[in-house]
């Protein structure tokens, strides 16, 4: 009777499974290289919460860490089977949210806009669709995007205190478009959604500075400088325009 | 600046969001948003499909259950519960399929793997069942029930277009589920073990507790990192094959008709189920 447990099944799985923890073994190590690289690179970021003028400067260094990213993910996903991405992304879930995060920083310290997630995926040389392949997940994009909220908020304060007194003004715009964002999103009760509540401190933090700045009378611009500031705001975003008026008006 | 901020969050309520056209970042997170809905939607009609799957496959090993050699209806049984499964796979797991075509199966794994368990518990028990006299046939094993679970679709499916006209299609069955349902089995087994020993099946419990056995050592074997899930099956398991070596020990030293007596302190755990019922 005891033929009915038949132990081969067991070998086959024991086979199965350390199949599985030697492409795990593989991705950790080509995780860890990125992890490396993406710490380079949020370390070249710090540069801006105490040298304005050296933003362009770490933009460009940090891009080029980035790129060598790019190519880590490229090796990460050939060590990945067709079809497979969701059984180890485990792995790297967490580093691709702190590189989205990097990313969507550099590009709105460039540009001041929000990189979107085919940029994300493009210069980290992912897809966006997952049939293609490798991809890049929606969440983790959005949680990196949270993750750069926060440090706006920090940058807002800090470029106060370097006396640049318009930064905390774009912020705080483009903060609100991004609360209006994710609003627009029905999220899970998961750990999206528990990041997404933070998100309300980091608008309500940029938004005293703003008040700070304007209760003292502090926004010295000259015109010059508002009609840049809103020239790149308006490619962005037409309505941002009111909400100058609005803290104009303050 | 909280003015603004309200006046923004007014249209969230409405189900119609209205939003600013001109706005590219809106625009991106509409596009996000829909992509997440698509995605929980799917997830959520999967925990539905799971659900019914396990509700099913806990009737069918309650049906088994029954099976009693004083009744006579093992044939009659057997064959209700061998119809019902191939409904589940016929049915059931052809949606889970659908759902999951062309998908990467693992991201829902979560949605699907209790109703997959509990499938294969009640297939794995059905086969106990029907093979216990049986010294050739041993259960099947994840490929063989992969093989039962392969599906050709005529196109009826308006999602896709006309131009193919049949479709291959397969639930996948991951391994590591399998060994995780099979587990379960253990459970029924034991379940079973002190039945016969109610119904005087003395030879029964004994066979069973061989096999339990056998199970056992298979799990013992296998060394699996980071799964605490399988630890603490396997540690159900062990208790199991302890409680139906207590029950072959009674029947050895008091013989079948007063060993039942002797265990009924020890039944009430046998019940602990995940209270589908």
């Amino acid at each position: 009777m005891s033929n009915f447990v038949n132990l081969s099944i067991f070998e086959n799985y024991q086979k199965y499974i350390d199949n599985e923890q030697e492409i795990r073994e593989k991705i950790r190590l080509m995780v860890r290289k990125i992890e490396q690289n993406t710490k380079e690179a949020a370390i070249q970021l710090q540069i801006i919460h105490c040298d304005l003028s050296k933003i362009d400067n770490a933009c460009a260094k940090a891009r080029k860490t980035i790129a060598v990213c790019s190519e880590n993910y490229q090796s990460l996903s050939e060590l990945i089977p067709i079809g497979q991405y969701y059984r180890y992304s485990d792995h790297w879930t967490y580093i691709t949210q702190r590189l989205v995060f990097i990313i969507a920083m550099v590009v709105y310290l460039e540009a001041g806009f929000l990189v979107t997630r085919e940029t994300v995926a493009e210069m980290l040389g992912l897809k966006t669709n997952q049939a293609d392949g490798f991809h890049l997940d929606i969440e983790d994009y959005l949680m990196g995007i949270l993750q750069m909220a926060s440090e706006l908020s920090r940058f807002a304060t800090n470029s106060v205190t370097l006396g640049d007194y318009d930064r905390p003004l774009h912020i705080s715009r483009f903060m609100a478009n991004l609360n209006a964002g994710y609003r627009l999103l029905n999220l899970k009760n998961d750990g999206l959604r528990k990041r997404f509540d933070a998100l309300k401190y980091d608008v309500k933090k940029i938004e005293e500075v703003v008040y700070d700045i304007s209760i003292r009378g502090l926004k010295n611009i000259t015109n010059e400088a508002t009609d840049e500031t809103s020239n790149r705001e308006t490619e962005e975003n037409d309505s941002s325009t009111n909400a100058v008026g609005t803290v104009e008006n303050i | 600046m909280s003015g603004r901020s309200n006046a923004r969050k007014q249209p969230k309520v409405k189900e119609k969001v209205i939003i600013d056209e001109n706005n590219p970042m809106l625009r991106a997170f509409q596009a996000y948003a829909k992509e997440l809905d698509a995605k929980h939607d799917r997830y959520e009609r999967i925990v539905k499909l799971s659900r019914d799957i396990t509700i099913e496959a806990k009737r069918i090993i309650f049906l088994l259950h029954s099976i009693d050699s004083r009744k006579g209806n093992k044939d009659k049984v057997l064959e209700e519960a061998q119809q019902r499964l191939e409904k589940v796979i016929k049915v059931n797991f052809k949606a889970v399929a659908q759902e999951l075509q062309n998908l990467d199966p693992y991201q829902y794994r979560g949605a699907y793997a209790p109703g997959l368990q509990e499938f294969i518990e009640a297939y794995s028990f059905m086969e106990y069942m029907r093979y216990a006299d049986d010294n050739q046939t041993s259960m099947s094993d994840w490929q063989q029930l992969q093989g039962k679970m392969q599906y050709t679709e005529a196109e009826t499916n308006d999602e896709i277009s006309a131009e193919m006209k049949e479709h291959k299609l397969s639930f996948h069955v991951e391994p590591s589920e399998y060994i995780l349902g099979i587990s379960d089995l253990s459970g029924e087994l034991m379940r079973r073990c002190i039945n016969s020993l109610g119904s005087g099946e003395t030879d029964t419990c004994l066979l069973i507790c061989k096999v339990l056995q056998h199970l056992y050592k298979g799990y013992i074997g296998l060394s699996i990192p980071r799964c605490r899930e399988l630890s603490r099956k396997i540690h159900t398991m062990r208790q199991s094959v302890l409680k139906a070596e207590d029950v072959c020990y009674n029947v050895k030293v008091r013989g079948g008709e007063a060993a039942k007596w002797g265990l009924e302190s020890e039944k009430p755990n046998v019940d602990i189920d995940e209270g589908f019922f």
